[in-house]
């Protein structure tokens, strides 16, 4: 495998800045770029922590390393001239502030062909329909860590289903269970950041 | 039996006259304010604004009369900080979002700014610096606000920086420990005490809300991350911390005597809900040697037990956490993968006390109902009670929106068991 591959699956993100330079004055376009090395070595190290042979610090350091490389790439993309999965809105429900693992999900959909729009934390069911109907998502991915603000995640279902938008919702979080995503009537559930991609691309077809 | 002698004989591994119960000791055993006020008013006690003495997680007090009600077989002693590192004392009543009147440190309540309807808090309750807390609107507690400087620069980074909140005890800080044990020892409870210093790489110290200017890592995200990718930076700061740590044991040890019973070393979670956030061969190498110095003179000095605070899937690693000399485990994080109650028991029962586990709270406490509680408070205790090596507590502190029915209902299934 290429150098890029190799720096982003070992998440080192200083390597992955020069390989993708490497790559791009070698004649290769971004898309080639994303397509060969950088979607692989997404769905290698995922692999490897779906076998339980690399942990939570993994997933962290290869989509730093994917971030870093597409940041280069980014700027030479002219819109439309990319092929994506589909479009995704992510956040944090209202009154929960934690993260990681929101993050972790956004860089795995980034790192294998979705584009994430990613809202933060404290996000307000309102927020989630404007930027799914403002960017034409496909999928809404609601994170919530604590059994206090999980409840809040059946208000969005129910707030998008009534907004008429034609987008799927998946859920996620330490106390979730899929019985609970399907009780309130979500379309998916994950319980890690790779098989979230996993179940975007079932959702979508894709 | 007393408290104290009900909990040496369950952490002995040995059945004691009844089961052993612990309430609010630690920051993890503890339950949310609005539930102590709740269960004072089921009790009929003197109703009066709950005292906050953990803010991050809005923990209340549990004084003396509810331990009572409650039966608890603990007493615990706190540091004399709170958790943005302002001194828990001056008490001033505040009304939070849900309309809670509780007691908070005047530091703190008064340095509180309000915006987009949540609460910021400051480190030493200082506003004049950036917040180091954020209560969101329809949240119940305060989370940690990052406060990581832009990158890390690995060429300049210095063990010192990630130090900042660790330092020799002072005289003060030594004559709080001497009274407040002797208060607790009093009481005829077990005692278990929080003297800090010890946690290693617990991304709740790491994060710092306490800290004016935090240095080093200070990042969750990067802490967990170096511990791939700088494991010499981690293995130089945890022997600094463990040294520091066991010079200041000795001289809490002097003036505290045998009146403690448990101490609380470290509360780094491990586990995830179904993984770990490392292998055990990581664990092996980064910790294990650290906490073993740290147990090993707690063991030889002292009649203390070592209590490990770990949330999670920690099946794999809970062998070598035992083998790091821990005496305690909690909180036993039932709902987690590979966490079978019945396995834990069999494989790990005569060698670690399970000090939690008792009522799963991700699911049962807050979302079932109370015939479900009983079921299962029954159900946990028969297998983890059975020859010692179980203090009941439920999986982690009890949340805002537990219903006080259910709390009730494993109040009163625990009242049944114990009589």
């Amino acid at each position: 495998m290429d150098n890029l591959y190799n720096a982003i699956f070992k998440g080192l993100a200083p390597v992955a800045k020069t390989s993708v330079q490497e790559a791009l004055d070698a004649g290769k376009t971004p898309q080639e770029i994303i397509d060969d090395s950088m979607i692989p070595a997404m769905e290698a190290i995922g692999q490897e922590f779906e076998a339980g042979r690399v942990f939570v610090p993994n997933l962290l350091l290869s989509a730093r390393a994917m971030k870093a490389a597409l940041d280069i790439l980014k700027p030479l993309m002219m819109a439309g001239q990319t092929t994506t999965l589909g479009t995704v809105v992510i956040g944090t429900v209202k009154g929960d502030l934690h993260d990681i693992g929101k993050n972790l999900v956004a860089s795995m959909l980034e790192g294998r062909g979705f584009k994430v729009i990613n809202l933060g934390t404290d996000v307000s069911k309102e927020r989630f329909i404007e930027s799914a109907r403002e960017n034409e998502a496909d999928i809404i991915c609601l994170s919530a860590l604590l059994t206090t603000t999980m409840d809040y995640m059946k208000d969005i279902v129910d707030a998008v289903k009534a907004s008429g938008l034609n987008v799927k919702v998946m859920v996620g979080g330490a106390p979730l269970t899929s019985e609970f995503a399907a009780g309130i009537g979500a379309d998916g559930y994950s319980s890690n950041a790779n098989e979230a991609v996993a179940v975007a691309k079932e959702l979508l077809a894709v | 039996m007393t408290g104290k002698e009900r909990i040496r004989c369950v952490l002995e591994h040995r059945q004691a006259d009844r089961l052993a119960v612990d309430f609010g000791t630690t920051p993890v055993t503890g339950m949310h304010c609005k539930i102590v006020e709740s269960l004072r008013h089921h009790y009929g006690l003197d109703e009066h604004p709950v005292y906050v003495h953990e803010p991050g997680q809005m923990l209340g007090y549990i004084e003396d009369d509810l331990a009572e009600a409650l039966g608890t077989d603990t007493a615990g002693c706190f540091s004399p900080k709170n958790s943005i590192g302002v001194f828990n004392k001056d008490w001033k009543e505040y009304r939070m979002p849900w309309g809670q009147v509780v007691m908070l440190p005047a530091k703190m309540a008064d340095s509180f700014t309000m915006k987009d309807g949540g609460l910021y808090t400051y480190p030493e309750g200082d506003n004049s610096l950036p917040p180091s807390g954020y209560m969101p609107e329809r949240c119940y507690f305060f989370d940690s606000i990052e406060r990581q400087q832009g990158e890390i620069d690995d060429d300049n980074l210095n063990v010192e920086d990630n130090l900042q909140e660790y330092g020799d005890i002072d005289d003060e800080t030594l004559g709080y420990w001497k009274t407040v044990t002797d208060r607790a020892a009093k009481t005829g409870r077990a005692v278990v005490a929080g003297f800090g210093g010890m946690a290693l790489g617990d991304v709740a110290r790491i994060i710092s809300p306490a800290i004016r200017e935090p240095r080093g890592i200070r990042s969750v995200a990067e802490w967990y991350m170096s511990t791939v990718c700088r494991p010499d930076y981690i293995k130089e700061l945890f022997d600094r911390i463990t040294a520091l740590a066991v010079k200041n044991l000795e001289k809490i040890h002097s003036v505290v005597g045998e009146n403690v019973d448990v101490v609380y070393v470290c509360g780094a979670d491990f586990g995830t809900q179904t993984s770990q956030f490392l292998s055990v061969d990581t664990l092996n190498d980064l910790y294990v040697p650290y906490y073993k110095r740290m147990n090993d003179w707690i063991h030889q000095n002292t009649t203390w037990k070592t209590f490990k605070h770990c949330c999670g899937a920690i099946y794999p690693l809970l062998d070598s956490l035992i083998n790091a000399g821990f005496d305690i485990i909690n909180p036993v994080q039932i709902a987690a993968k590979d966490m079978d109650p019945q396995r834990l028991k069999d494989e790990f029962g005569d060698r670690v006390t399970f000090w939690g586990g008792g009522v799963d709270t991700q699911k049962t406490l807050p979302f079932g109902t109370p015939a479900q509680v009983r079921e299962e408070v029954l159900r946990l205790c028969d297998i983890f009670g059975k020859d010692g090596g179980f203090v009941f507590n439920t999986v982690h502190n009890i949340q805002a929106n537990v219903p006080v029915e259910n709390v009730v209902a494993m109040m009163d299934t625990l009242k049944e068991i114990r009589s």
